[in-house]
């Protein structure tokens, strides 16, 4: 039954709009990363631009691989971790604003697979939005014609930036539950703020590597130093949290009240 | 023999803290019987459909449905029911058929039933459009194409006549009432529009602040229905004062503004009238009548009438 949700799943996110509009807010990422190196490649450039040069200045970005991959890697954890909430709670909190949940619900299909499918759903176009900006990435720093360049550095790159997806992923099944126990977009968007917001808070003041929503931004170097290898700890909490995402998701479908 | 029971309901009960939605409801449906489900705004009625479907866990009391108890994850069942809950509701981004083709793959029904869904319901010169750019009545089309589509035995569905044209009731009147006769589908609707329900239900359950307070078919309707004789007459005030003392008839009530039922005195239609005009009232209408559906809800239910 899984191929059957999976196939309806696909076709739901191909038709949607939302599909398009999170590969093209994504893929400024790299862009705006090309940009803020290539303003501090040329000096005295970031002070012809201004407001816009004074900030690139202020990345403390430098004009080579390493620098623009840093640059680059934050900017994909932070765009992911909101990205990936808003696609996550599009997938699942459609099916209330729409009011197809109550179809979905009355077919004769488990209602865990529903649960499952989506999350593949997710994790696919996921993966999908990242290897578009780790390739598009690639592409602007060759365009740049920055120094640097080895394949440890690149293979190096790319698995940091796919392993705190990875990481940011096994955090969106709890947003998928607040998608149904909210039973819409607005409350799993909400939550993930205030997770990211206290993520920020707790890695600042050292308890980061507990909570869930503080290992990405660590990972990035976002919240306190750059972390380069996780705890144990920090993977079983994000493993945790994982399942019991899934979890919560299925038991609020199967045994919810769904009242939409 | 009785007819096999398709869906029952024991002291079925839903309660949001002191708020009791539905309180202890009983009733059954048999097979190839269409059930009219009548009730008030906030009576229960779309509760229980959510209750009959799995979607809302009952406070108390069951479900059973095609001998099987709806419990959470019993989805098995489906296979066998289709449904319209509330509104009409469908995938606005996917086209009618991209969105029946996931009810054909959904339910595992060959895909020819697409086309004969879209011809059933007239979708043919939609199909190819998203079902968000659908006018109201051919949402409902569609989700009802939905709910036909894999042949159900049994079908719930919450106000299937809602936004559809007077020619589209009647065709959906025929449909329903063809595929309980020929096919022996079961129905079980709910329905605001009461002359639909007087047309079309076998029987018929009357529910109120929750509760189950009256089933009846056809021709207990027509036993329970009261005879009454109708007049528009002005200064109706004064022909109740008039109508009491002269012919001693009691039992008047004023429905709207210038119409008068009297249940007594049927048998005396013309002295009514000659006693009306001879006082200088001015009688514009006068008829024997019979209650229908709609007036002997609003008396169950506490409304005028």
């Amino acid at each position: 039954m899984l191929e059957r949700v999976l196939a309806a799943e696909f076709l739901k996110l191909r038709r949607s709009k939302i599909t398009w509009i999170s590969w093209l807010a994504f893929s400024i990422m790299p862009l705006a990363t090309g940009l803020f190196v290539w303003i501090v490649k040329e000096p005295g450039r970031a002070a012809q631009l201004g407001l816009l040069g004074q900030k690139a200045s202020l990345t403390g970005v430098t004009a080579d691989w390493p620098g623009y991959f840093k640059l680059l890697n934050q900017a994909a954890c932070a765009g992911s971790m909101v990205l990936l909430a808003i696609i996550v709670a599009y997938i699942f909190g459609r099916e209330y604003s729409d009011g197809t949940a109550k179809n979905m619900l009355t077919l004769p299909v488990g209602r865990h697979w529903f649960a499952i499918a989506k999350l593949i759903v997710a994790i696919v176009w996921f993966g999908a939005l990242l290897a578009s900006i780790i390739a598009e990435g690639f592409l602007v720093g060759t365009w740049l014609g920055l120094p640097g360049l080895t394949f440890t550095l690149a293979a190096a790159a790319t698995g940091r930036i796919l392993f705190a997806g990875l990481i940011g992923y096994l955090l969106v099944p709890m947003v998928a539950w607040m998608a149904t126990l909210g039973r819409g977009y607005l409350p799993p968007i909400g939550f993930t703020i205030f997770m990211l917001l206290m993520g920020n808070i707790l890695g600042a003041t050292g308890w980061g590597k507990w909570f869930p929503w503080a290992i990405v931004p660590m990972l990035a170097g976002m919240a306190g130093p750059r972390v380069e290898v996780l705890a144990p700890g920090s993977l079983a909490v994000v493993g945790i949290t994982f399942f019991a995402g899934v979890a919560l998701t299925i038991w609020q479908l199967r045994f919810g009240d769904n009242t939409q | 023999m009785p007819a096999e029971t398709i869906i029952a309901t024991h002291r079925l009960a839903k309660h949001y803290g002191e708020v009791r939605a539905v309180d202890g409801i009983d009733f059954t449906v048999r097979r190839g019987e269409i059930y009219g489900f009548l009730g008030r705004n906030g009576a229960g009625k779309t509760t229980t459909i959510r209750m009959l479907l799995g979607l809302v866990r009952p406070s108390a009391g069951d479900v059973t449905m095609l001998g099987t108890r709806i419990r959470p994850g019993q989805q098995s069942v489906f296979a066998r029911v289709g449904c319209l809950v509330e509104t009409a509701t469908d995938y606005p981004n996917l086209t009618v058929r991209e969105n029946l083709n996931i009810q054909c793959k959904l339910t595992r029904t060959p895909y020819p039933a697409v086309d004969r869904a879209i011809a059933l319901l007239h979708l043919h010169e939609y199909a190819k459009r998203p079902a968000g750019q659908l006018s109201l009545g051919n949402k409902q089309r569609l989700s009802l194409a939905r709910a036909l589509l894999h042949d159900p035995e049994v079908l719930v569905l919450d106000e299937p006549a809602n936004a559809l044209d007077p020619a589209g009731i009647v065709e959906i009147r025929d449909l329903l009432r063809h595929l309980a006769d020929k096919r022996g589908v079961t129905i079980f609707m709910s329905s605001h529009i009461l002359t639909e329900v007087a047309h079309l239900a076998d029987r018929i359950g009357i529910v109120h602040e929750g509760r189950l307070i009256e089933e009846l078919d056809y021709d207990e309707l027509r036993a329970k229905a009261r005879q009454y004789v109708e007049v528009v007459v002005s200064q109706p005030e004064r022909a109740i004062a008039l109508l009491q003392q002269q012919l001693g008839i009691t039992r008047i009530e004023q429905t709207v503004e210038q119409r008068l039922r009297m249940f007594d005195g049927l048998d005396r239609v013309a002295e009514i009238a000659r006693a009306l005009v001879n006082d200088g009232l001015e009688l514009t209408g006068l008829c024997a009548r019979e209650e229908d559906l709609e007036d002997y809800f609003m008396r169950m239910t506490g409304g005028a009438a």
